[in-house]
């Protein structure tokens, strides 16, 4: 499904992916995890299609070069990513936003619109998956929105636009246990054999909630190590300084010596 | 500027007169009066204001042109009413009348609107307006009562090759605990150069509720001068609403005077402009008694080459303690030759007063677009939710859903 190859981005002169490789089969769920500043963000906006990065290398979904097509296209070809920061938009209504989204991407891929009536269905069964109530649709696209509202909120989206391919930039962060229940609750409920996820995370908490097939790790802006569920349990115990001081070795810039042995 | 003769003799044929002689004295306005900055001072020098003129046009069905209210209505031409487009019928406790008619049967019911004086006559097109406009709606509300229906005011500006320009007058009086809505749709017909100058008196005695809004919608071939003058008894409340949208230069000028204790004045505005257009907001509150509450709030959106302007005064008088006066001005510049003037005024000489100000220029949120675009919402959608998003928050502020739609269809209708 999707196939990322030599993937680097930089902004102006800093480096920030340096030649990622993932491959994310159809309906497996990634973990990608990593210290602050090790490009996880990157990754995830990079496949999303912001501005301000020069990219260069390989990301397909389904054969389609993502690289290539603007946010709102890829959006159509079914990438949705949910934001670790979600934007306020005062003034716009979430339903109409909402509805709006739903049918930019249909209309996109040739598909009838979704009148107001079958759209209040949709919203209804993805309120409910994320415990939210009516008043939520009524109000400013995440305008004052809690930390755990805002977060609901793009799992809310995800439940509405049902995509193909979702990446989960830190979902997490900024929540606490009970509302991490309630989201981990609805990204399972969407898991299925035609839609993947990669969920970033900084934390192994997350993935005791969302199981996934697969676990990366992520250090200076390459995947380090991966492997199954138990590598996230060793990243709990120990943390990334093994994964770090293998990056470090990598740099042949930066003398060793007087590094521990 | 040419000036005719004045029209037929009334009971404020001197004041009108004395209004004309102000203008010797203070000349127009130039570019250094900071209220008149951004005025096109050559363009209004080549208006003709002056008596009614004749229409030398058709005047389109203006149904299609304004918002539906249903209620009593009073249309204005070239600064003549016109019989046959208004219905004076109002429920119990409200008259609804003509300015010419009431000047010639009961001119002591208008005596503030005309009799200033000097040192109240601060700009010469205040003075023109006095001299010229005798003709015009007199709306009164009596004691106790409320209104449920919203008075229409329609003033449409027809100008010939002549340059004319039309003076018209509104005198609104809501008697003691009284209420009501007061809608006035400013518009214009055709594509030749000409200007309106429209000026409103209201007088709000104690603990009544007056809601104005103000629609401005005239073509940019046009100069409109808009100018509200309110004085407020104890406990009454002001709310104003003004959406300037159309004409080469378009100005919204209040004057809102506290005078009771805990009087109130709600007041916000949205101006939005295209191509060359000027829009100039010039708003002063005077707190002149204790314990009142202001909140200005405006907002601009200014497309092309365009530019808005805020001029928003906050006067608290001495004795005026427990003023409690906010103020924001937030724009939205969406070209880069897109400008806008914004300018607080705080003159504050009482205690215990609470003043607010600020101000904001920005453009689009780039984080907004690309958040919208990755949910599939394309560049243009999005840019068109987010404008609308910014200014739909002035028209949500309007009571009556008829004015609401005919913005949003005015809004629109014109960026699509």
């Amino acid at each position: 499904m999707l196939h990322v190859k030599n993937l680097t981005a930089a902004i102006g002169d800093k480096q920030i992916l340096k030649g990622l490789d993932l491959d994310v089969g159809d309906g497996e769920v990634h973990a990608i995890m990593g210290p602050n500043g090790s490009g996880k963000s990157t990754f995830a906006h990079a496949l999303a299609g912001r501005d301000g990065y020069e990219i260069a290398g390989e990301a397909t979904l389904d054969g389609a070069d993502l690289l290539d097509m603007e946010p709102e296209e890829r959006a159509a070809a079914g990438v949705f990513m949910g934001f670790q920061y979600p934007v306020e938009i005062p003034g716009v209504n979430n339903m109409y936003f909402l509805r709006t989204a739903l049918n930019s991407v249909r209309k996109a891929r040739g598909e009838t619109e979704v009148g107001a009536r079958n759209f209040l269905q949709i919203a209804h069964e993805a309120m409910e998956l994320v415990d939210m109530n009516e008043d939520f649709l009524n109000r400013a696209v995440n305008a004052g929105f809690s930390g755990g509202e805002k977060k609901r909120n793009e799992i809310l989206q995800m439940a509405v636009m049902q995509p193909r391919l979702a990446i989960l930039d830190e979902t997490d962060s900024g929540l606490d246990i009970d509302a991490l229940r309630v989201i981990a609750g609805g990204v399972n409920a969407l898991r299925g054999p035609d839609r993947s996820m990669i969920v970033i995370t900084h934390y192994q908490r997350l993935l005791d909630y969302i199981k996934p097939d697969f676990v990366h790790v992520l250090v200076g802006g390459r995947i380090v190590e991966s492997g199954d569920y138990t590598l996230a349990l060793h990243l709990e115990d120990h943390g990334y300084a093994d994964f770090v001081n293998t990056d470090l070795n990598d740099a042949p810039e930066r003398p060793l010596t007087g590094a521990p042995s | 500027m040419t000036t005719t003769a004045l029209p037929d003799s009334d009971p404020s044929a001197a004041a009108r007169l004395d209004a004309l002689d102000r203008i010797g004295e203070i000349g127009y306005p130039t570019r250094r009066d900071e209220a008149w900055r951004y005025a096109p001072h050559r363009q209004l020098g080549e208006l003709s204001f002056g008596p009614p003129v004749e229409v030398t046009r058709a005047v389109p069905d203006l149904d299609a042109r304004i918002p539906e209210l249903g209620g009593p209505r009073i249309v204005i031409v070239n600064g003549l009413v016109d019989l046959n487009r208004s219905d004076l019928a109002a429920p119990d406790g409200l008259h609804v009348s003509t300015l010419a008619d009431t000047l010639a049967e009961r001119p002591e019911q208008v005596t503030t609107h005309f009799e200033r004086s000097g040192d109240e006559i601060t700009d010469a097109y205040l003075a023109v307006n006095i001299a010229f406009g005798n003709d015009g709606a007199v709306i009164d509300v009596a004691d106790g009562v409320t209104v449920d229906v919203p008075i229409h005011i329609v003033d449409v500006e027809v100008p010939d090759t002549t340059a004319n320009a039309s003076c018209t007058g509104v005198v609104v009086h809501l008697g003691r605990g009284s209420s009501a809505t007061v809608v006035e749709t400013h518009l214009g017909v055709g594509r030749v150069f000409g200007g309106s100058n429209i000026r409103t008196t209201a007088e709000l005695d104690d603990d009544a509720t007056l809601e104005h809004v103000l629609l401005q919608d005239v073509p940019d071939t046009q100069i409109h001068l808009s100018r509200v003058d309110v004085t407020q008894g104890r406990r009454s409340t002001f709310r104003a609403r003004s959406f300037n949208l159309g004409a080469a230069y378009g100005r919204v000028a209040y004057d809102v005077l506290l005078a009771g204790e805990g009087a109130h004045a709600d007041m916000s505005g949205l101006y939005f402009g295209f191509g060359d257009q000027v829009l100039d907001q010039q708003v002063t509150v005077v707190h002149a008694a204790k314990d009142c509450t202001s909140r200005q709030s405006y907002r601009g959106v200014l497309d092309d080459s365009s530019t808005g302007v805020f001029n928003g005064g906050i006067d608290v008088r001495p004795g005026a303690d427990g003023t409690d006066a906010e103020q924001s001005n937030d724009n939205l510049l969406l070209s880069n030759r897109a400008e806008v003037n914004t300018q607080p005024r705080l003159e504050i000489l009482a205690d215990e007063v609470a003043c607010k100000h600020g101000a904001t220029v920005g453009q689009l949120d780039e984080t907004a677009m690309y958040y919208m675009r990755s949910r599939g919402i394309a560049a243009d959608e999005a840019r068109r939710l987010l404008i609308n998003g910014f200014a739909d928050q002035v028209v949500d502020d309007v009571g009556i859903a008829a004015v609401r739609t005919w913005l949003t269809h005015r809004l629109g209708h014109d960026h699509e």
